[in-house]
């Protein structure tokens, strides 16, 4: 038999340097790998780098696109942070999104141009989160009722709500197809005044509008008599059915918020920088990438803001590389790098290793669970 | 059978010391199994059974001490070794895979299996296996479709394919019913008949009296008797078991009871499989008065607590608190009508791991003020209650904002009898509330239970602890197999007489 050097073994608590210092390494080591593989393939890692920081932040422009990526990250990211933190697996970030995108636009044509923007505005944006719940829930009350796996079920979803986009504009004269523009179907423009105005360049208040969200989502986690009663359930569900809290209910909740996070996050592009239902547009994997800035944020609701500029500023800057010849799918690559290390990372966060001594293994004793 | 004398021992160990973390599970442990003997294994809860069989099963490796086989040394590298030395368990949790078929079971890790499964060949044995030795098993079965005495079938009849000599079975009745338990005895005893040897583990007076030849008894991680079935008297076997020749606690005689707290009658309610778990229970306790309720585990206990509390719906049967009905009330209205519960395993249920100190201590009132203010919580209330409870209830090794998990097992459980009493209860249930604490925290957890008593409240203490029952207790009921089978004060009680009831000795019944 081998003998083990090593023994992996839980750490008591993380400290919160090592906490900081998992999500950064992880951007580092993902840095690493893909310039070793910039490398191999005959560009220059560092002059690719500098062109991407220079694309994402070098330039009000860029920065300013930067930011308008971000803002539906921060969305997506809560989305996944304040479900996985629950041990909800919403994977269907991304169909919540489009599901959001096609209430916030169907709500957008059918009050049309009569209503006063005070009033078109919000209920937009707001259509956008009820849609995503209305998606979520699909999701949500098997899972809670019938003890169905949501990963499958959201995961499945996704695709149902991309098709039934593409259906609306592809597939059928709905009303959320431009009745204009008949050689290529696309989104119908939705009213000037359902729009957000933008300020710097092509960034609209969308973005302050996530932050809100993202803060008060996290503001009702950790702060509010709902939101305990949920940690506790995230912690240990039966200790929270011990203390008399409903915990079908809680998950419930929580699934349900999830997926109006995301369902925002299609709402503020339809009524900010899409001003449509456009497949092409919407269809970017914003729901999935929100799973990357959650997992590199530790799920920390605050912490999923810079996250998201962060990955938003690898996003803007794919098409820049373009431009000197390197393939913007680089940027792909380095996401799920970065995804893969914060992971691994995590691993760390939660064990340590030890060279072992003469510490016996634990006893096996068959207890009962309560 | 082999040239061997008849006395060598099938199996045997010799001074075997095995230590968890520094706490010696065995101590000096010799054990001798002979051929075509079924020996029982008798001893309490963590009395070192499963270790002495895991070390014989190569799951676990000895600090010290040697493992003879057939009067030869051997070291076991892990269970297959064992296994391939003729020695197999079925552990209390079965290992078998739920999505294949009782064949495709008998063929995992089985030496003479190749790469292909011959169904055919696999069905015939099993089946002629099931035949001979009484226990029938459809072969193309799935695991997940089987019961669980069906799958402890299974398990046996994997390790006589193995051709095992030495069948050690963990507590094998724990989950069958009384005729699946005769059915199973039948077959040990044919098994002994063909020269094999079967270690049986029990803590069932009477399944060890009808099965067993010898009976080898554990206490405390050591051998504390050894003795022939046939010699054996049940009282000594559970004087043994139990440990002390207790005399009765010097107690001042309590008598004035207030009325009635908790009233239970006729109480039924289901396990975690559908079988009925608590048969038809009825007792009170009285204002100011500690009921103990005695009995080994798994015969209900927890299924009692459960319906008493509110988390598993009683099927049949009413609880009353204070006159009024509870029965089918939810657990937050059990909390709020004057409930509080002490659970047996404190991380498992009772305390959130994650959650910080201050936070647990809030886990049931975290719903009124102080701690809430409409639906916002109040930081500085847990941080100021949580403190007061700190000092108040001596927990100790609490940094305010980090886990409770962080914390030792007797100051875990100082934090959670804390927030129960802080409640201040009509009724105090407790299951096993000092096993695994210290002689301080054990003496901490018992002085609040008194005090509960002392201000009024009705205590139902559920503990396999007798010398906890008889120190605290004023009057105690056993439990066995789901029902109360015997009821007295506890002036009247010895660590004996108890020990008999609950391992399913009836008494005769005395006017």
């Amino acid at each position: 038999m081998m003998t083990r050097r090593f023994i992996v073994e839980p750490r008591g608590l993380a400290s919160p340097r090592l906490k900081l210092a998992v999500p950064i390494a992880s951007v580092i080591a993902a840095l690493v790998v893909g310039g070793v593989f910039l490398f191999i393939t005959g560009e220059n890692p560092f002059a690719v780098y500098a062109k991407m920081l220079d694309a994402a932040f070098g330039t009000g422009r860029g920065f300013s696109e930067t930011l308008v990526s971000a803002t539906p990250l921060i969305l997506t990211g809560v989305a996944a942070a304040i479900a996985f933190k629950m041990l909800v697996w919403n994977i269907g970030g991304e169909g919540q999104l489009l599901m959001g995108a096609v209430a916030a636009a169907g709500t957008a044509i059918w009050l049309g141009d009569g209503a006063p923007a005070v009033l078109l505005l919000p209920a937009v944006i707001l259509a956008g989160g009820i849609g995503g719940a209305i998606w979520a829930a699909a999701s949500a009350i098997p899972r809670v009722y019938l003890g169905t796996n949501e990963i499958i079920t959201t995961l499945m979803l996704n695709f149902i709500a991309l098709n039934f986009v593409n259906f609306l504009i592809f597939g059928s004269h709905s009303p959320w197809r431009d009745p204009v523009v008949a050689t290529f179907p696309s989104g119908r423009p939705i009213a000037p005044t359902a729009r957000l105005p933008e300020f710097f360049n092509r960034l609209d208040a969308g973005i302050f509008i996530a932050i809100v969200i993202a803060v008060a989502a996290w503001y009702l986690l950790e702060k509010t008599r709902w939101g305990f009663a949920v940690r506790i359930v995230g912690d240990s569900s039966d200790t929270a059915r011990y203390v008399g809290i409903s915990v079908p209910k809680k998950i419930l909740g929580v699934f349900l918020l999830s997926g109006a996070a995301a369902g925002f996050a299609g709402g503020l592009l339809v009524s900010g920088p899409v001003g449509a239902l456009d497949p092409r547009s919407l269809d970017l994997g914003i729901g999935f990438t929100g799973i990357i800035v959650a997992a590199l944020a530790r799920l920390n609701l605050v912490a999923v803001i810079p996250v998201a500029i962060l990955i938003g500023a690898l996003s803007n800057a794919g098409p820049s590389l373009q431009a000197i010849g390197v393939p913007a799918a680089t940027v792909t690559m380095l996401q799920g790098a970065i995804l893969i290390f914060a992971v691994a990372g995590e691993f760390f966060v939660r064990n340590r290793l030890r060279r072992p001594d003469r510490v016996s293994e634990p006893i096996l004793e068959a207890g009962e669970p309560a | 059978m082999s040239g061997e004398s008849s006395d060598t021992p099938a199996v045997e160990l010799v001074d075997v010391d095995k230590a968890f973390y520094g706490v010696k599970a065995n101590d000096q442990v010799s054990f001798q199994l002979a051929r075509g003997e079924v020996h029982a294994l008798l001893g309490e809860n963590g009395a070192g059974k499963s270790t002495l069989c895991s070390i014989l099963a190569g799951l676990y490796r000895p600090d010290a001490g040697g493992i003879f086989l057939e009067g030869r040394a051997v070291t076991f590298k892990g269970p297959k070794d064992a296994l391939q030395a003729g020695i197999g368990m079925v552990y209390q949790h079965f290992r078998l895979v739920p999505n294949l078929t009782v064949a495709e079971n008998f063929a995992l890790g089985h030496p003479d299996v190749g790469v292909r499964i011959k169904q055919k060949e696999l069905y015939r044995a099993a089946e002629e296996l099931g035949e001979r030795y009484g226990l029938p098993i459809d072969p193309s079965a799935r695991i997940w479709q089987l019961s669980v005495g069906e799958q402890q079938r299974v398990e046996i009849l994997k390790l006589l394919y193995r051709d095992a000599r030495i069948l050690i079975l963990d507590e094998p009745t724990a989950v069958l019913t009384p005729q699946e338990s005769k059915a199973l005895f039948k077959t040990m005893r044919q098994m002994a008949a063909e020269g094999r040897s079967v270690i049986f583990v029990s803590h069932k007076l009477n399944e060890v009296k009808q099965v067993s030849d010898r009976v080898t008894i554990l206490r405390d991680g050591r051998v504390v008797g050894e003795v022939a079935t046939r010699d054996a008297e049940p009282a000594d076997l559970a004087r043994t078991m139990v440990g002390r020749d207790l005399e009765l606690p010097s107690r001042d005689a309590r008598t004035g009871f207030g009325p009635t707290v908790l009233a239970v009658e006729g109480l039924r309610v289901q396990g975690d499989r559908g079988l009925e778990a608590v048969c038809g229970i009825s007792f009170e306790v009285r204002a100011g008065e500690i009921v103990g309720v005695a009995g080994v585990s798994g015969n209900g206990q927890r299924e009692l607590a459960y319906g008493l509390v509110g988390l598993r719906t009683p099927t049949s049967g009413s609880v009353a608190l204070d006159g009024v009905d509870v029965t089918r009330a939810s657990v937050l209205e059990h909390i709020e009508s004057g409930f509080a519960y002490i659970p047996q395993s404190r991380l498992g249920m009772g305390l959130a791991p994650g959650l910080t100190t201050e936070e647990n201590l809030a886990l049931k009132a975290f719903r009124r003020a102080p701690y809430t203010k409409g639906w916002r919580l109040i930081a500085a209330a847990f941080r100021d209650e949580g403190a007061r409870q700190i000092q108040q209830y001596d927990i100790r090794g609490v940094r305010l904002g980090l886990p409770i998990r962080l914390l030792s097992g007797g100051n875990l459980q100082k934090a959670l009898v804390a927030r129960e009493v802080e409640l201040e209860p009509r009724i105090l249930i407790a299951r096993s509330p000092t096993r695994g604490l210290d002689v301080g925290a054990t003496q901490a957890v018992r002085n609040q239970i008194l005090s509960e008593r002392d201000r009024g409240a009705g205590v139902l203490l559920i503990s396999e602890d007798l010398d906890e029952l008889l120190a605290l207790a004023d009057r105690i009921l056993v439990m066995y197999e789901g029902e109360i089978v015997g009821e007295m004060p506890a002036e009247e009680a010895t660590a004996e007489r108890l020990g008999l009831l609950m391992a399913g000795e009836r008494e005769e019944v005395s006017p």
